[in-house]
């Protein structure tokens, strides 16, 4: 599985301005309506599986990351959108720093391994500090996509 | 020291996803022992959710714990109730 498997270049966001969690998941969904991933009448359910996974225990998994996901039958397939706060949001993180990079999955109901490859994949890209900080500091989408096909490139010969 | 390691096969029938390893941390942190988390050939550190997402352990697969340090014991048997959970976390 690559990253651009299931993400769609027109679902990435180089500049986040939102500053709570409620806020930044709505603009990451927002992404995907835009994209046409996500029928645009099933926004707020999705927010609201989204929003409800946050309350089982944060996303955000450390060093300034966090994988907003939840199943949804709004979602035919895997979808997902890359967002990037340059002044980082309040996640919840169990290191107590600030997320900067919003790696937000949507899976269809019934669906185990597609899910936890992605995971895999995406923390295996961003286990690296210097794309991280190549995200972080990447000036617009074309650049982020221009990482991450880089990345998937890399991962891909290994 | 003690330093102790045991195979167990994950029955979480989502596999070790996000929820379940950032569990996985916080036992590892409430412990003095230095942990390590094995999939095949590739190692990774128990206080890192991101390392341990790395694997993507599906349900059935086996991984390897490894704990080192004064409470090894008691590190290693919590993990792997949680491992072993067979109810979706």
């Amino acid at each position: 599985m690559k990253i651009s498997d299931f993400l769609d270049k027109k679902a990435v966001c180089a500049d986040l301005k939102s500053d709570t969690k409620p806020a930044v998941i709505t603009e990451l969904v927002e992404l995907l309506l835009n994209a046409g991933l996500i029928d645009k009448k099933n926004k707020n359910k999705v927010i609201d599986v989204l929003m409800a996974r946050e309350e089982l225990g944060s996303t955000a998994i450390g060093q300034g990351i966090a994988i907003p996901h939840a199943k949804c039958d709004a979602a035919k397939e895997l979808v997902g959108c890359l967002g990037i706060s340059k002044k980082g949001v309040n996640f919840d993180s169990l290191d107590g720093e600030l997320a900067h990079i919003f790696f937000l999955l949507v899976a269809p109901v019934d669906s185990a391994g597609p899910h936890l490859k992605a995971l895999a994949k995406i923390s295996r890209i961003l286990k690296d500090k210097f794309i991280r900080d190549s995200l972080k500091t990447a000036k617009d989408e074309t650049t982020i996509m221009k990482i991450i096909e880089q990345e998937d490139i890399r991962l891909a010969a290994i | 020291m003690v330093k102790i390691q045991k195979e167990i096969i994950i029955r979480n029938p989502q596999g070790l996803h996000a929820r379940p390893s950032a569990m996985f941390v916080q036992i590892v942190s409430k412990h003095e022992s230095i942990v390590t988390l094995r999939k095949g050939d590739e190692e990774v550190n128990g206080r890192s959710i991101m390392g341990i997402l790395t694997l993507g352990a599906q349900f059935n697969s086996s991984v390897v714990i490894t704990a080192e340090g004064v409470d090894a014991e008691k590190v290693i048997c919590e993990l792997e109730a949680l491992l072993k959970k067979e109810t979706p976390e």
